[in-house]
């Protein structure tokens, strides 16, 4: 028996591990609910900040694929994306089985676009910082999933700027780890069990 | 001039860096080690740099605002003026901006003065005023690169930002502008002292956001100057990266020339599909296309795709393409990605 991980499950897991989400009381996000409902593959109910990101990805997309971006507003902005993706392979879905821990995994991902050596995945934020994907776990997995690939860019915008962010397959660490850390702590405190049911892979 | 792109070298491009660090840790000693810099103190603070570092600069300006940098530097003015000031600037070869920060604050000021819109009541800028602030910092960059043909260094200094108990380092400078900048940088560092030693890191951390390309990463430490030892270090550095720079541009080229030709073939193979006849007769050929890069990816998702329009599937017992069974018609098993899973 094989089990797919992927790496929102990872980010999940990792951000339910930050020290008491309540502490400042800004946040009104249960870190560790939201790992309760990734766990059980609950669907996460649609809010304004993804399908705004849904909507920025399609229209790149269009854009990259000959519509004119004249007459929206975030049309500059994604046209810039688009001009950077154009040729590439969108929505490019991506398997690999690794030995992890005495267990069969099957990393699992769907890269945004896959382009000459280079992966992209696009990001919409209100807020952008230089660094900001430093700590995601998205980056070392797709370079997992995808040998070949040497850079991989980060490409946000908040529907006006444009940010890119690269890192490169040689100061990017290793997913394995992270997956190692995961699988511990599911065995110490008991969770295996779920993951194990819900995640089975075909 | 147009010439070919595998008669590109690289090897004298000119460099645009920024640094960041703390006050007092050495940063515009170490920018005036690039070579031959034109010193250009924004911040109107060489008085209280030590003399003998203020003499490594190979010539020193101190713009009182924007209007007059721009003047010095000949930006917006008539080819003849750009002329006569690339002539007064031929003995240089890199402009140092003591502080960017300083910088984008007096090029506010000067967007303020040209355009009412760009400013607010309170006297700081618009979201317009930010959007014009950034063109125009890369207008700057791109006059002192293409223009004037120089390396460009400028000086950030560094705040704290915390995050939660995480401390993260930012580079000093207004609003989203502080963003902007490293977009259009080759390297950008932050200098820290690490024991007595003094440091630059061109990687990401988690303490702060670092630019490194071209071979340049990880943390360098900077020698100490002493009496018969030259301050070089950005020019050394400068050599490495278009050295480095050459190199990789020819691997790169030579990458890029195969994964072009790889998907070039693809793309003619997988046009010539039409029907199972001819999915059958072309697979053995696709199958042998010498890929680069991740050009094997990229064809075999656009070959599945076209058989999966055409109602096409892989059957493995077969070994050939088959009409697709109607149940499976969206779950056509491609044999790259089946493969993989495995």
């Amino acid at each position: 028996m094989r089990y797919t991980i992927t790496h929102s499950l990872l980010s999940s897991w990792l951000h339910s591990m930050k020290d008491n989400p309540y502490e400042d009381a800004t946040t009104e996000r249960d870190a560790g609910e939201e790992l309760m409902q990734a766990l059980r593959r609950e669907p996460i109910p649609m809010n304004e900040a993804m399908q705004n990101g849904i909507d920025f990805e399609n229209l790149v997309t269009r854009i990259a694929y000959g519509m004119s971006p004249e007459g929206d507003s975030w049309g500059e902005a994604a046209a810039a994306i688009a001009d950077r993706v154009r040729g590439g392979i969108f929505q490019y879905k991506a398997y690999k089985e690794v030995q992890v821990g005495g267990m069969t995994l099957l990393l699992n991902g769907r890269l945004d676009v896959l382009k000459a050596g280079e992966i992209f995945d696009i990001k919409f934020s209100k807020n952008y910082e230089p660094g900001k994907f430093f700590g995601s776990t998205q980056h070392p997995m797709y370079f997992e999933l995808i040998p070949e690939a040497n850079s991989f860019t980060y490409l946000a915008s908040n529907g006006s700027g444009v940010w890119s962010e690269t890192y490169r397959r040689d100061e990017t660490q290793s997913i394995i780890p992270t997956i190692e850390s995961f699988l511990s702590w599911l065995s110490d405190t008991g969770l295996m069990p779920l993951y194990q049911e819900k995640w089975a892979a075909k | 001039m147009i010439v070919k792109p595998e008669s590109l070298t690289f090897a004298d491009k000119k460099i645009r860096m920024l640094i960041a660090g703390y006050p007092g840790i050495g940063k515009t000693t170490l920018a005036l080690s690039a070579p031959k810099p034109l010193y250009i103190d924004v911040d109107l603070s060489a008085e209280r740099i030590n003399r003998d570092v203020l003499n490594m600069a190979a010539g020193i300006t101190q713009p009182r605002d924007y209007k007059e940098l721009r003047a010095d530097l000949g930006i917006g003015c008539t080819e003849l003026e750009l002329q006569a000031v690339k002539n007064n600037l031929a003995d240089f070869e890199t402009i140092v901006i003591d502080t960017g920060g300083k910088l984008l604050t007096i090029m506010g000021q000067y967007g303020k003065g040209i355009e009412p819109k760009y400013g607010q009541r309170d006297g700081s800028l618009s979201l317009k005023g930010y959007g014009w602030l950034g063109k125009e910092f890369q207008r700057f960059l791109d006059h002192c690169i293409y223009q004037l043909d120089k390396h460009i260094v400028i000086v950030f200094h560094t705040i704290e930002d915390k995050d939660g108990d995480d401390v993260k380092l930012r580079i000093k400078a207004e609003g989203s502008s502080k963003n902007s900048v490293w977009e259009v940088m080759d390297l950008g560092g932050f200098m820290e002292m690490r024991g007595n030693t003094r440091t630059i890191g061109f990687s990401n951390c988690e303490r702060y956001f670092a630019k490194g390309t071209r071979g340049i990463h990880g943390i360098r430490q900077i020698p100490e100057l002493a009496p018969g030892v030259p301050n070089d270090f950005l020019t050394k550095l400068f050599a490495e990266y278009n050295a480095v720079s050459a190199q990789e541009s020819e691997q790169a080229a030579a990458d890029k020339a195969a994964y072009e030709n790889a998907m070039q073939i693809g793309h003619e193979l997988i046009g010539k599909v039409s029907d199972l006849e001819s999915v059958n007769a072309i697979f053995p050929e696709f199958l042998k296309i010498p890929h680069a890069l991740t050009s094997k990816r990229e064809l075999h998702a656009e070959w599945n795709a076209k058989c999966k329009a055409l109602g096409l599937f892989y059957d493995k017992v077969l070994g050939k393409y088959t009409p697709a069974p109607a149940a499976k018609d969206n779950a056509a098993p491609a044999p790259e990605e089946e493969k993989e899973a495995k």
